[in-house]
């Protein structure tokens, strides 16, 4: 990339095979145990109890798949989880992009303060008010409820700053002239500088898409109702408490894995995209202001 | 005055963001702040004790082994998830063939997308000592018997420690990487006109260009170490708790477990007060604002 000619010395031929050894080897520390656990969760309850080092399904089977599904209702937590991720990214993009709307607006006065107000916000880690949080929820009633796990995250410091990067690029003209032919802010907003910015609201979906559907300490503190368990949740003590037996059958290690597998596919699904994007978003995020 | 009435309608966009930090973020910021002075009671009144929660925590023996775990367990995760993409990184630029490239990269980066339930619990698995792909390999290598990873004390903290690496190596690589691309590569063409070798080109054009994406990626992890708590609530048990519990899981304990919410918000304070003369120690000593 930087080099156009390769190194033809035997020292650096060495290099060279000792280095793609080390990726390959670095490689499979990566791809091994997602085989594994892809393996497993289409093996039969039987065979994914046995020992072995297992990579390809051992006597294929969906018991895993129709277990956990069906049985173990995980389609409960399972449309928790895309109402929250849907209703929850859609918000927080429109909501971000509204705020990074505003805070490139040229010759409002207060701006400088909102900036301030919004990154403050940034510093505070969210899990060290954890408590407080939770006694504020409780409070407002939004305890057991999704749309505690909705309005937590549902605009951050982070996604503004990231939009208003991306609209700092369109001339603040456009919205002035605009204005002048009487044309209301939020239509200059949504039908000007969200098409121009498509790039950004990309970013922020996805972002917010993969982190709305691993969420999981909200959840946690906020939900104990079981028909309101989110994913991340019921796949918690369907994995890893070990007493995870229910009263009439024990579960074997397919049906943990198949719960896994289940949880994985919405994101590879859209990692092709995340790949474009992601380093992108999260350089422009990381800039000094 | 006027300039106000004027973008009235921008002020009313901007409503609903402002509201909601208000009530999610500054709120209860102000509100821990008051109960961490308070006897928290769900019913009846809350009086003011002074500084007694803070004093009760710092004399807690519990509250210092989480302590004591935090940096152990953060500290080596800064440090080893610190060098380990930039090795990454460097290397990864060696390799000729860009396909070979592109696929390393696809790869690495895949732990990075998912919940630490999801990484957590196939570890967990692998791990394990009857059936997990871990010990079945080192049978196969020659080992004596299986090893409890997720059941010995002396296992526990390593573990963290490399399942934290495994899963943000790849992601940190790859920011290392977009700061190579960009790169000019007249640097490069100068320094080899100059007679620099390989490792001259690595060592003294590379890496001199990424020093500001090194303090990106440094302030980054250390924000994210000191809040550490999904990793260690899915991965933990019984048997590896003393060793690896670390302060947020001591906070969501006294807070959610046993109600204490007086003494959890104060940790959670302490924790806060932290974060900040660390990051605001570590901005002076790399210099961060400056460029």
């Amino acid at each position: 990339m930087n080099r156009n000619r390769p190194y033809t010395s035997w020292q650096s031929r060495c290099f060279d095979i000792a280095n793609i050894a080390l990726m390959l080897l670095l490689m499979s520390s990566m791809i091994i145990p997602f085989l594994n656990t892809f393996a497993l969760a289409f093996s039969s309850n039987l065979a994914s109890m046995t020992p072995g080092i297992v990579l390809w399904p051992k006597e294929f089977s969906v018991e895993g798949f129709t277990t956990v599904w069906n049985r173990m209702q995980l389609y409960l937590p399972f449309m928790n989880n895309v109402i929250v991720t849907v209703v929850g990214t859609a918000a927080h993009v429109l909501l971000s992009s509204m705020a990074g709307y505003v805070l490139v607006q040229q010759g409002i006065p207060g701006k400088k303060l909102m900036i301030s107000f919004i990154m403050i916000t940034m510093m505070v880690p969210g899990e060290a008010i954890m408590i407080p949080l939770y006694v504020v929820n409780r409070d407002l009633g939004l305890l057991n409820t999704l749309s505690s796990l909705i309005i937590a995250g549902l605009v951050s410091g982070f996604s503004v700053l990231l939009m208003r990067n991306f609209f700092q690029s369109i001339p603040g003209e456009m919205a002035e002239s605009a204005r002048m032919d009487g044309a209301g802010d939020f239509r200059i907003f949504a039908t000007m500088y969200l098409p121009l910015a498509s790039a950004g609201l990309a970013t922020v979906t996805l972002f917010e898409f993969v982190s709305r559907w691993n969420q999981f300490t909200p959840a946690l503190l906020y939900i104990s109702d079981q028909t309101k368990y989110t994913l991340q949740i019921a796949l918690k003590s369907l994995i890893v408490d070990t007493d995870s037996t229910s009263s009439n059958f024990i579960i074997t290690t397919n049906v943990r894995m198949a719960g896994i597998v289940i949880a994985l596919i919405p994101l590879i699904a859209i990692y092709p995209y995340v790949q474009k994007y992601f380093v992108k978003g999260i350089m422009l995020g990381a800039n000094k202001e | 005055m006027k300039a106000i009435v004027k973008y009235r309608a921008v002020y009313l966009m901007m409503l609903p963001i402002i509201a909601y930090f208000l009530i999610f973020a500054y709120y209860p910021l102000v509100r821990g702040f008051v109960i961490s002075f308070q006897q928290f009671r769900l019913i009846g009144d809350r009086p003011f004790v002074g500084l007694d929660n803070y004093a009760q925590v710092l004399k807690d023996s519990a509250f210092w082994d989480t302590f004591a775990n935090t940096l152990i367990i953060g500290g080596s995760i800064l440090a080893i998830g610190f060098i380990m993409p930039i090795a990454l990184a460097l290397l990864l630029n060696e390799v000729f063939a860009s396909w070979f490239k592109k696929i390393v990269q696809m790869v690495v980066y895949l732990p990075h997308l998912f919940s630490w339930v999801v990484v957590g619990g196939m570890w967990i698995m692998m791990l394990s000592p009857d059936t997990g792909i871990v010990n079945q390999l080192l049978l196969a290598l020659g080992a004596e018997k299986p090893i409890g990873f997720m059941s010995q004390e002396a296992y526990a903290r390593p573990v963290m420690v490399f399942t934290a690496v495994w899963k943000e190596v790849g992601f940190t690589c790859i920011l290392y990487l977009a700061a190579i691309v960009s790169i000019n590569p007249s640097l490069y063409e100068a320094a080899r006109i100059d007679g620099a070798n390989r490792w001259h080109l690595v060592r003294y054009v590379t890496l001199p260009q990424l020093v500001s994406t090194m303090k990106v990626v440094l302030m980054l992890h250390v924000m994210s170490v000191l809040k550490m708590f999904d990793q260690i609530f899915v991965m933990r048990n019984g048997a590896i708790a003393g060793k690896v519990d670390v302060i947020m899981m001591y906070t969501y304990q006294k807070g959610i477990l046993e109600f204490q919410i007086g003494m959890a918000t104060a940790a959670g304070f302490l924790v806060i007060l932290a974060t900040l003369i660390i990051t605001f120690v570590i901005r002076i000593l790399i210099r961060y604002d400056e460029e």
